[in-house]
Formats: structure tokens, C-alpha cells, sequence
């Protein structure tokens, strides 16, 4: 085994290439076995044979003249300029590009806002899709309208797009706080008439809360729309004999409404409460001086079938 | 730089180059680089050639082109066939040299250049498959190179001068046998003193697949000169 190790590395040996410690033992080795040694002095006669083909050094004449014909060469040849190395060797610029932190940092930034500006997309696109699954109601100073509400036919879900900064969408049933949140906001703020119909036409299926039957109350009073004021009116029409300040208001839209649809429907509103002496000195006031004969003849019909008071 | 190491200025143009000398380096037959004077610091020179500087780049050649030349010659065996190799190897190395990015050093670099072109030289004249090392000389007449070995020892006798040119023949014919990877390798090693490490590194490749390459020659001429151990 040690021979066979000797033989692969006699040749370095001879060539001066084997590490000191190899070398020592080689030389160990080639002191007590005579094979090798043999061996070794065969390899020596042979690497001396081969260098029997001598190594001419060039003669000065042809080191003078191959100079003389490079300079010729060298006056018309030109070396690659940069533009040159750019079209034909994109690998060789890109190796000897010296400004690679640069280059890494501006990389790192990039793909940071990259990612900030992705994730910011994505939470977004989230809140868009299904903002039913946020629990926070939105705060009535960010929405800047309702753009439309929906009610699934023979259903209690509702749909409302409204705006903040962006178009959003909130779903859910009428009982659904933020749902009549956004119905109050519709109903009072909104500057699409339709819009505030249709949050009126919703409310009045709740005209035993108290929010919306201020909302309703509001609507009747400022609303400039008639078919809105309307609206409200059917949804007070309940509440009229149990709550006195729905009958105020039912009386002031009697009174003061432009409309004589409006002020006919609050006068049939107020029927069962004609009996109230508010009412009944409106209905005489009507009965006696209203611009509109229709008004004023129902106030009289009205006033007539009160019951005779000795 | 070692302590031991001293610099000498000679003036290229208006540049002064320091040459860096290592005493512990003897000088060989076998020492290419840098005409047998030691490895030189070529970075100053290399540099400025790359601003387009000729003359730094001429001062380049001559540290280099007696090796280059001495290299083609043993391997072409033509001084004609050599003047074109050294020709082709320095015009490539002028226009490439910007892109000499020190990864290695230049006398690497420029053996590389040379030996790419030595190895298409012994490629193309295997598919020819000569014979003879028949080359033509300036004058255009051919001449068989292995005549050509010379007799350093002026004096000798007829006889031993006869059989030396015998054996320089059959040298020669033996060396023809190997592919050309491994004669170039050989060549680097053996007539030019190269560490195998930096026959790998001129090759472009390892120590180790320099090392197998060179046992590999050596059996095969071992094998043609068998009656000659």
C-alpha cells in the first residue's frame, strides 16, 4: 500500500510539487525500500531523457522582429471601449459593476415600498369586499354620502354603498346597528333625493325607535323632497296618538308644508287625534282660512264629525 | 510588498514603473514570466494601458514576449508559426485588456490568451494529421523543426550531436501522440517550469485535474520512449 502511494507520487516528487510532509515521508520510504528507489531513479532518468528536447530561447532577431510587426498591428488596431463592452459583453459590465451596494440598497428600497404599497392595496381591496366582517362602525364624520340602498325583495338584508374616501359596501339586516347608522345618515344627510327615499321607505318598518322616528320627524320637517317628506309622514302615521311630538310635527307639516299632498296626508294622519285641542284649533284655523279649498274642506269634514261638546 | 523585495523605476513614457524583484525566486531555464527576471508588478502598467496608454502597454509586452515567443516556438515548432502566435495573443490582449478585471494575475491572464491559441494551433494541426512536425520557415520553404534542435554546446562531438537529434525526433514524435491538453500541459510543466496550480489557473482549470493530466502524459510518453528509460 505505502509502494503504491510512493509510485502515484513519484513523479510530484521529481517535479517538486509534493507538500513538505508528503515529502518527508516519501523520502522516509525511499530510504529503507529499494523498489521504490529504484523506481524513483527511473523516473529521474526519464524526466532527464525528455529534457533532451531542448527549450530554444527565441534569437534577438525574431524577438525584434515580432515586436516591430506587433507595433504595426497595435497602429491600427483599437482597443473596446465601453459602449462596446456594453452591447457585446453584458456580462462582463455587469461584472465590473463597482457600485453593487448602491445598487443592493436601492433594490432593498424598491422592494420594501413595493411591499408597503402592496399590502396597503390588498387591506384595502379586503375592506371593499366584505366590510361586514369589520366590527367598527363607520364614524359618520368619514362617510361623504350614500351612493345607493338595496333591499333584497322578501327579505330583511339590506345593502349600502356609501363613500368615505373610497366607495365601500355595508351589509345586514335592519335590526343591524350600523345598518341604522348609515339609514339616519342616509335619511338626514344625503344629497340624492332617491337615496333618502329609500332610507325613509327602511326606516318606517322601525317606527318604534326612537332614532328613527327623529330621523322621520326630520325628514318630514327639512326634507325638500315631497315624495321623501311623504314618506316619512306614512311612517310617523302610527305614532301619532302616543307621542306628542310626532302630533307637532305632523301639525307643523299641516301647517307650513308647500306641498298639499303632504299637509292632506298629515290631515288624515291626524284623525285620530283630532279630538286634542292643538288639533282641533288648527283644523278650525284651516276650516276657516286656507289658501287650498281642498284642505279646507276636509279640515271641515274633519271638525264635523267631532263630537259635539255642550 | 516583503522586506527582502527592492524596486527599480525605469521610465515608460512619463511614468515610472517600479519592478518588484523576489530574490527568493531563483531563476530557471523553466521561469516564464517576465524574461527570467522574477514576477513583476504589472498593475500600474496594466492600468494605464487600459486608459489607452501604448506605451505602458508596449513595456507590458516586452516583460512577456520572449516567454510567449519561446512557448510557441518549443510548442509550434516554427518561429514563423510562433510570430503569428505571438501576433494574434498581444493584438487580442491590447483590444481586450479593459477588460482585465485582476481576478488573476496578468501574467495569468496573457498565458491564458496565449495558450488558447497554442491549443487551436496543435488542434488544427492534429485534424491535419502531419506526419512530420513539417513547418515553413520565412522564405516559405518547409523544413522539419526537429532538425532544427540545436547543439548548445558548441565543440561537441559529430556523434553525440547526431544522437541527441535522434532522441530530440523521437521526443518530438512522442510528444505529437498526446492530445493537445495534454501536451500543453506537459509543456507547462515540464519545458517551462510552471507550478501545476498555475497550469490549472492558465488552463482554467483545477490543480487537481492538472495534476491527472500530467500522470497521464508522462505514461503515455513513457509508453512511445519505452526503449529509451
Amino acid at each position: 500500500m505505502k509502494c503504491e502511494w510512493v509510485k502515484e507520487n513519484i513523479l510530484l516528487y521529481v517535479y517538486n510539487e509534493l507538500p513538505d510532509d508528503a515529502r518527508y515521508e516519501l523520502e522516509a520510504h525511499l530510504a529503507r525500500c529499494s523498489d521504490c528507489a529504484v523506481e524513483l531513479d527511473t523516473t529521474r532518468k526519464f524526466h532527464a531523457v525528455l529534457s533532451e528536447l531542448p527549450v530554444e530561447e527565441p534569437s534577438p532577431n525574431l524577438v525584434t522582429a515580432a515586436r516591430m510587426r506587433l507595433q504595426e498591428g497595435l497602429e491600427t488596431a483599437e482597443q473596446d471601449r465601453f459602449w462596446h463592452r456594453l452591447i457585446f459583453e453584458p456580462a462582463a459590465w455587469l461584472r465590473q459593476v463597482r457600485f453593487a451596494p448602491a445598487l443592493a440598497a436601492a433594490i432593498f428600497i424598491v422592494g420594501f415600498a413595493g411591499g408597503i404599497g402592496t399590502t396597503y392595496k390588498f387591506l384595502n381591496s379586503i375592506s371593499g369586499i366584505n366590510p361586514v366582517a369589520s366590527s367598527a362602525a363607520p364614524a359618520e364624520s368619514s362617510i361623504t354620502g350614500i351612493q345607493s340602498i338595496t333591499q333584497d325583495p322578501g327579505s330583511n338584508h339590506i345593502s349600502i354603498k356609501y363613500n368615505t374616501v373610497s366607495t365601500q359596501e355595508a351589509q345586514g339586516s335592519l335590526n343591524d346597528q350600523r345598518i341604522q347608522q348609515l339609514l339616519l345618515f342616509a335619511a338626514s344627510n344625503n344629497y340624492n333625493s332617491g337615496v333618502r327615499m329609500d332610507s325613509v321607505d327602511l326606516l318606517t318598518q322601525e317606527p318604534n325607535n326612537t332614532h328613527v322616528r327623529e330621523a322621520l320627524i326630520y325628514a318630514l320637517r327639512y326634507d325638500s323632497n315631497p315624495g321623501v317628506r311623504l314618506k316619512a309622514l306614512d311612517g310617523l302615521g302610527a305614532s301619532v296618538k302616543s307621542d306628542a311630538r310626532v302630533r307637532n310635527a305632523l301639525l307643523e307639516a299641516l301647517v307650513q308644508d308647500s306641498n298639499p299632498g303632504v299637509r292632506t296626508e298629515a290631515l288624515h294622519l291626524l284623525e285620530p287625534v283630532r279630538a286634542d285641542s292643538s288639533v282641533r284649533s288648527v283644523l278650525e284655523k284651516l276650516a276657516h282660512s286656507d289658501q287650498n279649498q281642498y284642505i279646507q274642506s276636509q279640515a271641515r269634514t274633519v271638525l264635523s264629525q267631532l263630537p259635539e261638546f255642550d | 510588498m516583503p522586506a527582502e523585495a527592492w524596486a527599480v523605476p525605469f521610465a515608460v513614457g512619463k511614468c515610472s514603473y517600479p519592478v518588484r524583484r523576489d530574490p527568493r525566486k531563483p531563476q530557471s531555464r523553466g521561469d516564464m514570466a517576465g524574461q527570467g527576471s522574477g514576477r513583476i508588478d504589472d498593475t500600474l502598467l496594466v492600468r494605464d494601458a487600459q486608459r489607452g496608454n501604448r506605451a505602458a502597454f508596449e513595456e507590458l509586452v516586452r516583460h512577456y514576449d520572449q516567454a510567449v515567443l519561446r512557448l510557441a516556438m518549443h510548442l509550434t515548432g516554427s518561429e514563423h508559426e510562433a510570430q503569428d502566435v505571438y501576433q494574434e495573443a498581444f493584438l487580442k490582449a491590447y483590444k481586450s485588456i479593459a477588460n482585465f478585471r485582476f481576478e488573476c494575475s496578468f501574467y495569468t491572464w496573457i498565458y491564458r490568451i496565449v495558450t488558447n491559441l497554442c491549443l487551436d494551433h496543435l488542434r488544427k494541426r492534429q485534424v491535419r494529421k502531419e506526419d512530420a512536425p513539417v513547418a515553413t520557415d520565412a522564405s516559405g520553404e518547409q523544413y522539419d523543426v526537429l532538425d532544427q534542435v540545436p547543439d548548445g554546446r558548441a565543440g561537441a562531438n559529430p556523434e553525440r550531436d547526431l544522437m541527441r537529434r535522434e532522441l530530440g525526433k523521437r521526443i518530438g514524435h512522442a510528444l505529437e501522440k498526446l492530445t493537445p491538453r495534454e501536451r500543453m500541459v506537459f509543456e507547462l510543466k515540464h519545458y517551462h517550469g510552471l507550478k501545476l496550480r498555475t497550469v490549472g489557473e492558465v488552463l482554467n482549470t483545477t490543480e487537481e485535474t492538472a495534476k491527472n493530466t500530467l500522470f497521464r502524459a508522462t505514461q503515455k510518453l513513457r509508453g512511445a520512449l519505452a526503449d529509451m528509460r
